[in-house]
């Protein structure tokens, strides 16, 4: 590996306000907004499945046509969701969630560097 | 066990320790050591994920738990998948993003104090030998079924502790992470291909899903259980009736004559015997294998759930491997990847454990005779499905890729948690504390030792378990044991990383509070329950109350949850640089940077460090 690659590595900076690595920049701001969309994607993601893997134990307790009712050959809808279609949903909501986070990821890049041109472009106004 | 078998793992053992030696000329640094480079790509840090996941209790277990308990066996192979939910939607990117090592360097970078620091290590180190324990109970075990003989001068049970503590302490100590890694993505493959040809086998000879468990449900479930004379013969003052009569419904005359001539004898020792189970969910119902309530009860039916969601986020051996991904999307992504392998292999367990149950009645009752204990037509330990099964739909064969399946659970498991536990202490404590100033090379030794060191832990554990009695006083004590290093886990991580990576108040007394909570309330409740298990606790009164739970979690967590969040609001000193520690878990300009540089590209794992 080059040392000029090893110097780039080594670039970082930063305040309370803002942390460089190399030619990039976070700034609270940016991260904030970011921070505040993924609190909520990963919660209410969150929420659901604390719902339905709860759902599960609620309705083997409560609801006889759940647990005791066969469906298919011996299948009971309790015994078809935990056996099989949980996992569907647990595949479901995984891969969703990380694309959606992802996307995430990307507003922030785009956030940041509009700041950065923004602040450079103050600095250089004000010279 | 048979030359095939016997061929297979010696096979597995020598691949294992081949690709250890491989790896050492890349372990140079305590990147490499420790983080495998942080260059393991998602779908291969996945492959490891899920093999550093998937001990030998979810191999044997899981079937076994189904074979024996029907839909409560099921829900908690289910349970054990969902926890990764847990990790992806709240844990995997912040703790990539922040870098490190440990999840100890987390607590202090977060937080910032030495104390926070130290406790999270002590944490660790309990969580891994609270796991450990029931691995290497399991080696022993394991060993006992699938080889049943004893090496210089061993017993059994003895010698499968110590090949396997050898074994995984060699191939860690040569290999660091990046062998460990290798070594648990074969270890799972080939746990997947051989639980993968026991369906297939299952299917290949007429098993159908729906049909076989139409059958399983047509009458109850029949229990299997070791008496003594004296326990076989006391009767329930409740309802009148001594095991002896409850298990004379059940047994035919040539079985129960078996049973009376033991009775007859007054000998030591026990005698397994065929019981009626009683559905603790719905006591009205009869206990059919497609209905809830074999195993847990209304309270355990959520607590177990909630302790296998949250404890497998707080897991540190699998924690840790998400700082070997690149980036954080890729921890992500690697969390994705682990929920379809794993979850297809909680599909398949229970199909295998089902199948079992079909397959050994009718295998039994058609004449053939298994090396395996059996009572009316049911094995004695569930946990013998999977070789039990392979041996009579593949022979030899299907059984030596099962029992070096169940070897390569155990390893993979095993390794990570002394990966987990040597950095714990050679990262954590000795480069930050004892000498920050040494050399990498001496880093990477200090490393090797403390996993010689631990592994040493484990083999003690590991032979002390039958020495004390503790596993007469659990019927299920891998299963047991598991729960009890997830509660812990749960109790005492989760909370701090769940604030510390989503909430800004959160202070360094509040988490260290938080932890220290979680931590001895888990502990607590769990020797409670030993102790009462072992007769010196009783059960009336508070402690008796808190002694029967289960799972501790459903109370230990919450409770150190709400200590961080009431320690924080009252103390109100948040770290100084509190903004530059948020850019750090959720800014991305790291990573961008890494990306503009091609440093975030994956497969460069064997490039010699420096």
């Amino acid at each position: 590996m080059p040392d000029s690659k090893l110097h780039v590595i080594s670039t970082v900076s930063g305040d309370s306000q803002h942390i460089r690595h190399g030619d990039h920049t976070d700034t609270i701001e940016s991260v904030d907004i970011v921070f505040r969309a993924q609190r909520k994607l990963s919660f209410t993601y969150g929420a659901i499945f604390f719902a339905v893997t709860l759902a599960i134990p609620a309705a083997s307790v409560w609801w006889e046509g759940w647990y005791a009712v066969p469906i298919w050959g011996g299948f009971t809808a309790n015994y078809l969701v935990v056996s099989l279609l949980y996992y569907i949903f647990l595949w479901t909501m995984a891969w969703t969630y990380s694309k959606q986070a992802d996307k995430l990821d990307e507003q922030l890049m785009d956030m940041a560097t509009a700041i950065t041109a923004t602040e450079t472009a103050k600095e250089v106004e004000a010279e | 066990m048979n030359t095939i078998a016997i061929v297979l793992v010696i096979a597995l053992i020598v691949f294992t320790i081949s690709l250890s030696i491989f790896s050492r000329r890349f372990t140079r640094t305590t990147a490499d050591f420790y983080l495998a480079g942080r260059k393991v790509g998602s779908f291969s840090n996945a492959s490891a994920i899920s093999g550093d996941y998937l001990s030998a209790a979810s191999f044997l277990g899981v079937a076994g738990a189904v074979y024996a308990s029907g839909l409560d066996g099921v829900w908690y192979a289910a349970g054990f998948a969902g926890g990764f939910m847990v990790v992806v939607l709240f844990i995997a990117s912040a703790l990539r993003r922040f870098g490190e090592y440990t999840v100890a360097d987390f607590a202090f970078g977060r937080f910032g104090s030495n104390r926070i620091r130290l406790i999270t290590v002590i944490a660790v180190l309990l969580t891994s030998l609270f796991y450990m324990a029931p691995q290497m109970f399991g080696a022993g075990t394991t060993w006992q079924v699938l080889v049943g003989k004893g090496a210089f001068g061993m017993d059994p049970y003895t010698t499968g502790v110590v090949v396997v503590a050898g074994i995984i302490a060699f191939y860690v100590a040569v290999g660091g992470m990046k062998g460990t890694t290798l070594n648990q993505i074969f270890q799972f493959w080939w746990l997947a291909f051989a639980m993968t040809m026991v369906v297939i086998f299952s299917f290949g000879n007429g098993f159908s899903y729906p049909q076989a468990l139409a059958d399983a449900s047509e009458s109850p479930i029949v229990n299997t259980k070791q008496m003594t004379v004296a326990e076989l013969t006391t009767e329930n003052p409740a309802t009148g009736k001594t095991p002896y009569d409850s298990a004379a419904s059940l047994m035919t005359e040539e079985e129960l004559a078996k049973v009376d001539e033991f009775i007859a004898s007054d000998a030591e020792g026990k005698i397994p015997v065929a019981l009626p189970s009683a559905n603790k969910l719905h006591e009205l119902r009869d206990q059919l294998f497609s209905e809830p309530g074999h195993r847990y009860n209304t309270f355990d039916q959520f607590s177990m759930v909630l302790a296998l969601v949250l404890g497998t986020a707080g897991l540190p051996h699998i924690l840790n491997r998400y700082y070997t991904n690149p980036s954080g999307s890729a921890a992500r992504r690697s969390t994705f990847w682990v929920l379809v392998f794993i979850g297809t292999f909680y599909i398949f367990a229970p199909i295998a454990g089902l199948a079992g149950l079909g397959f050994i009645k009718e295998y039994l009752a058609g004449g053939g005779t298994l090396n395996a204990a059996t009572v009316h037509g049911l094995l004695v330990k569930p946990d013998q499905v999977m070789p039990t099964l392979a041996e009579i739909l593949g022979g030899q064969w299907l059984m030596g890729i099962v029992s070096a399946g169940a070897f390569a659970a155990m390893f993979s498991t095993v390794g990570g948690l002394l990966i987990a536990a040597a950095s714990a202490i050679g990262h954590d404590v000795y480069e930050k504390y004892v000498d920050p100033n040494a050399t990498e090379a001496k880093r990477v030794a200090v490393g090797k030792i403390a996993v010689l060191a631990f592994a040493a832990l484990a083999l003690f554990i590991g032979l002390a378990i039958p020495k004390y009695g503790l596993d007469q006083a659990y019927p299920a004590l891998i299963a047991m044991m598991v729960t009890w290093a997830f509660s812990v886990g749960a109790s005492a991580f989760v909370p701090m990383l769940l604030t510390g990576i989503w909430w800004k108040g959160t202070t360094e007394r509040g988490a260290t509070a938080g932890m220290l909570v979680g931590l001895i309330s888990a502990i607590s409740i769990i020797f409670l329950n030993i102790f009462q298990q072992l007769g010196t606790v009783g059960k009336e009164g508070i402690l008796g109350f808190f002694g029967a739970l289960t799972f501790p979690v459903l109370f230990t967590f919450p409770l150190g949850l709400l200590t961080i969040i009431i320690v924080s609001k009252i103390d109100g000193q948040l770290p100084k640089n509190v903004d530059q520690i948020w850019m750090r878990i959720h800014g991305t300009a790291s990573e961008r940077h890494e990306k503009q540089h091609g440093l975030d590209k994956v497969g460069s794992m064997f490039t010699k460090g420096k």
